[in-house]
């Protein structure tokens, strides 16, 4: 007995012990994974360069979990703007490949996923999630490597520290959440709303990073929200008419949702249930297919979109994808994305990250078909890229005006 | 608190006796916690969905299909999963986990189905709203009335019929009611068939009330709560700790908006565990021989 | 290499975990559907410290530890004098109430955007070495009065009353030291990934945990670790199944149950002894085996 108490307390000690060497163990620990990953990239550009004749690039989205619909419809367009670029002729006479890898919707997961595209396979670069919790899972690791991310997380803390340095390889390739969140209440005002009521998910940091910005551009023109009227929920919450009964009551002219497509099909329904006759500012994901899913008349839902359907190329294009894609918007960023790609593979050329990191950083007036797009270096995010604001006209999208970022 | 809270609170409170019932079932006559019911609810909504709803048929066909799913799931749930442990007279650890397998094998299989999209159900109703003098959504009264009758038809089952005296007795003692004649696998399989039923019911309602998705059957924890405060096991305990539970929370909901409410009502349980574990009903609380 | 010793990190976090669970479940026969709730409490509590009160990373996780023993002690209180059902159904709902809260004190846990810039220190190295420590002493415990006292009440809580054995005091013995072990794991997990966001920590990995102890043996601690490392391993083996993988699991387990109920190992411990008789032992199967067959 009392051996194994002396073994139980020795056993104490050790644990103590390592936690006490943590400083220095882990600073060896990290040092490893960076020199691993000078090797492969220059491994890569021989491999590259040699007899194969491809160029690999990673695709790193959600295509299980939560949040899967937008990872399947980024992939989608990605892989279309590949095969076109291979019609043509590939980058520099080489075919290009993409290999998607699932994070499925978990932080370890993608973690384990980017170290495999990065180090495993040796992609060129990665085509990022638009989901702000897998990019800030990653971010800390990809500063190890020379793989820039190329993605669509809004919220900038997922591209820069809090002192302003900006994580290297991160990119966010669609407008921030302030811009969409500034857009939002600009069209609200324009439109001759006055009051106003917000329901948002807290348990959902998309939702989150867009409240601010829409209150905030609304305090400069002295409209303020009262603290009643900003409603939150989480994934537990069951009644959304309980939530939705006092900005009713209030009878705003407008209430503001920057809520996932399903919750907002769930608010749409509660707000029709109670009687509400005001309009529902919604952010991206009340564009098609929530009309779809939603079923009913939706001429009160006003969104935000990246892109034009009276532009005739997007047109034609989103209605070839349309029942293939669940978020279409999503698509046509996935494509744009690898457009830049090519153009930035292309200038920096196939022998040079860093050159590659800053041609990406450096991308400027871009035309895509989401909007002419120029990366701001100090940011890592678009600047001044402009959105669309659209309504229904009973379940049919109707473009209303174009707003500058 | 107002007049359209407590109406609110009702409306949830009633799909919350569904969940309730159907787990308080199970636990009653096997004396364990069935955690497989949350993803025998999605699983027979999205059966329902898939079958009857989406080629326009109403909510009456919806909810038999639902119904009739639900029964299906829970009969294989029993024969896998439960039929050879019990038998066995293995120890009760092996119900757990083999409910809780069962739940994630329902799961899965749905969301090889359908992925992570979500579902909505065709409004069933043609309008939205009753105006009796205080707004009343049409499908939260529907589904009110539904709930009830739905549960007064099974009081009357446990409590009038031949069956319902066989399952009380079986629930009471396995053995001696197998001595006394009754088949004790009969009963046991026709408990799971009616608590599969009602999780059914419950499963199309959530999924009207917050659209289908696979990870609904999640919600099944407030059912659980309210078995907790009416009493592990007993059926009218959970009934009325359902709808307490339904009240209270959206009230809480309605004061202290979202997030804390949750863990307000966590909190009430526990408070309610330390002043009176037994629950509402007065149920056997510690472990028996 | 760097995603070999990536994967093994965070099997080796996994491990800690359940290690915590064998104790609950494996030897105390009771169900923890918030145990990751615990691990949540860990991570958060001790990034936290780091990051705005700049406490030394040891301490912190000491700390971290100590809190989530504190509150599990709050949990544990009025749930283990009961059925040992209602410790499943209210650490659930713990669980979901911990979700909720991490999510809703934005200011000081980033809610839902989650904690970002804890400093990345630990390493393959640390997780190995706590791993390691964090078995032997579930081992321990497991020969110790308190682990036979355990084993003793999971069979029959009633007889173990009459033998005189605290059984209220066992139970809560037994469940804080799965909530040390699995918050100490929160630690690990927190300055391993160097961000920690309020998804992932529900019950459904909780039921993860309880699965991997069930399939290699519940009363094995060496039949748990080996499910442990099986079950955690193969996902990231079989990465193409996507969504099927949790229908085999499911399906594994199931036939486990059904056919194995002691799961993979049984009762069969790694000690000296028994590795000595393990020649001997596969000779006797086999004949056996060979007989059988005659």
């Amino acid at each position: 007995m009392k051996m194994k108490k002396l073994l139980a307390l020795m056993l104490a000690a050790v644990m103590a012990l390592s936690l006490a060497a943590c400083g220095d163990s882990g600073s060896k620990e990290s040092a490893a994974p960076s020199q691993s990953g000078g090797s492969p990239s220059s491994e890569a550009p021989s491999q590259g360069g040699g007899e194969g004749g491809e160029i690999l690039i990673g695709c790193l989205q959600d295509i299980t979990g939560p949040t899967s619909a937008l990872g399947m419809s980024v992939q989608a367009g990605a892989q279309a703007a590949v095969d076109e670029i291979n019609a043509n002729g590939g980058i520099d006479g080489k075919t290009v490949v993409m290999k998607t890898y699932d994070t499925k919707g978990d932080v370890t997961e993608a973690v384990n996923a980017y170290i495999t595209a990065v180090t495993v396979d040796k992609v060129k670069l990665i085509v990022g999630p638009p989901v702000a919790n897998i990019a800030n899972a990653i971010k800390e690791t990809s500063e190890s490597y020379d793989v820039p991310v190329m993605g669509f997380a809004l919220d900038p803390a997922c591209q820069m520290r809090e002192d302003g340095s900006v994580y290297k390889n991160m990119f966010c390739f669609q407008p921030s959440a302030t811009t969409q969140g500034q857009i939002m209440a600009a069209f609200a005002l324009k439109n001759g709303m006055k009051t106003f009521g917000v329901i948002y998910n807290q348990e959902n940091a998309y939702s989150v990073s867009l409240l601010a910005p829409f209150t905030d551009e609304l305090a400069k023109s002295g409209i303020t929200i009262d603290n009643s009227l900003v409603v939150a929920y989480g994934a537990a919450d069951t009644d959304y008419k309980t939530l939705l009964q006092p900005l009713v009551s209030a009878n705003v002219d407008g209430i503001y949702c920057p809520n996932y497509t399903q919750q907002l099909v769930a608010i749409a329904t509660a707000a029709k249930e109670l009687g509400y006759q005001g309009k529902l500012i919604c952010g991206l994901d009340a564009a098609p297919s929530f009309n779809t899913t939603y079923g009913g008349d939706c001429s009160n839902v006003y969104y935000i979109n990246n892109i034009n359907t009276e532009d005739a190329t997007t047109a034609e294009m989103a209605a070839a994808v349309e029942d293939k894609v669940s978020a279409v918007n999503k698509y046509f960023l996935g494509y744009d994305v690898v457009m830049i790609a090519k153009q930035c593979l292309e200038e920096a050329g196939l022998e040079d990250n860093a050159a590659l990191v800053s041609a990406i950083e450096n991308v400027k007036d871009f035309k895509g078909l989401t909007g002419t797009l120029t990366i701001d270096p100090a940011t890592h995010m678009p600047d001044g890229m402009g959105m669309f604001m659209y309504t229904y006209e009973n379940q049919t999208p109707v473009m209303l005006e174009e707003f500058a970022g | 608190m107002s007049l359209q809270i407590l109406i609110n609170g009702l409306a949830t409170g009633s799909i919350y006796a569904l969940i309730a019932t159907g787990f308080a079932l199970i636990f009653n006559v096997l004396k364990f916690s069935n955690f497989s019911h949350g993803a025998t609810m999605t699983a027979a909504a999205f059966t329902a969905f898939f079958l009857v709803s989406q080629k326009g048929m109403g909510l009456v066909p919806t909810l038999l299909a639902a119904g009739a799913a639900g029964a299906c799931i829970a009969l294989f749930g029993e024969f896998v999963g439960f039929r050879r442990i019990l038998k066995n007279h293995s120890s009760a650890t092996y119900f757990f986990v083999s409910s809780i397998t069962l739940g994630t094998l329902y799961e899965g299989l749905v969301t090889i189905r359908v992925g992570s999209n979500f579902f909505n159900f065709p409004s069933f109703f043609e309008t939205p709203t009753l105006d009796l003098g205080i707004i009343i959504s049409t499908s939260d009264a529907i589904m009110f009335l539904i709930s009830i009758a739905a549960l007064l038809i099974l009081g009357y089952i446990i409590q009038k019929t031949r069956l319902g005296r066989a399952l009380r007795a079986v629930s009471f003692d396995r053995d001696t009611a197998q001595l006394m004649g009754i088949d004790s696998t009969r009963i046991i399989q026709l408990t799971f068939v009616i608590s599969g039923v009602l999780a059914g019911f419950a499963g199309v309602f959530l999924g009207i009330k917050y659209t289908l998705y696979p990870t609904l059957g999640s919600l099944v924890v407030k059912g659980f709560i309210a078995s907790v405060i009416g009493g592990l096991g007993s059926l009218p305990g959970a009934i009325i700790g359902a709808f307490l539970l339904g009240v209270v929370e959206t009230g809480l909901l309605s004061v202290l908006g979202s997030g804390y409410s949750t863990i307000a009502t966590f909190a009430i349980m526990l408070v309610f565990l330390l002043l009176r574990p037994q629950g509402i009903a007065g149920s056997n609380v510690q472990e028996k021989a | 290499m760097a995603l070999v010793s990536n994967v093994l990190t965070q099997i080796f976090i996994t491990l800690i975990a359940v290690a915590g669970v064998y104790v609950l479940t494996g030897l105390t026969g009771m169900f923890s559907l918030g145990q990751a709730a615990f691990m949540a409490i860990g991570a958060y509590a001790s990034g936290l410290l780091v990051l705005r009160l700049h406490v030394p990373i040891p301490l912190a996780m000491l700390l971290a530890v100590v809190l989530a023993v504190a509150v599990g002690y709050l949990i544990g209180y009025p749930v283990v004098r009961l059925r040992r059902d209602y410790i499943s159904l209210v650490t659930l709902g713990f669980g979901e109430a911990i979700a909720a809260l991490l999510n809703r004190m934005t200011t000081l846990t980033g809610g839902a955007s989650g904690l970002t810039g804890i400093p990345r220190t630990v390493g393959l190295g640390i997780t190995a070495v706590s791993a390691a420590a964090a078995l032997t002493l579930v081992a321990l415990f497991k020969t110790s009065k308190y682990g036979r006292q355990c084993i003793a009440l999971r069979g029959d809580e009633l007889a173990a009353k009459a033998m005189g054995i605290d059984i209220t005091r066992v139970k809560m013995i037994a469940f804080l030291i799965s909530v040390a072990l699995t918050s100490y794991s929160g630690c690990l997990y927190a300055f391993y990934m160097s961000y920690v966001d309020p998804t992932g920590f529900g019950w459904k990995r909780s039921a993860d945990w309880v699965i991997m102890v069930f399939f290699g043996g519940v009363n094995s601690l060496t039949g748990s670790t080996l499910g442990a490392l099986i079950l955690s391993a193969l996902p990231q083996m079989l990465r193409e199944l996507l969504n099927f993988r949790y229908v085999i699991y499911a399906v594994l387990v199931l036939l486990i149950i059904n056919f194995r109920p002691s799961g993979l190992l049984g009762e069969w411990e790694l000690t000296p002894a028994n590795l000595r008789a393990l020649p001997g032992g596969i000779k006797r199967a086999l004949s056996r085996k060979r007989r059988g067959a005659e």
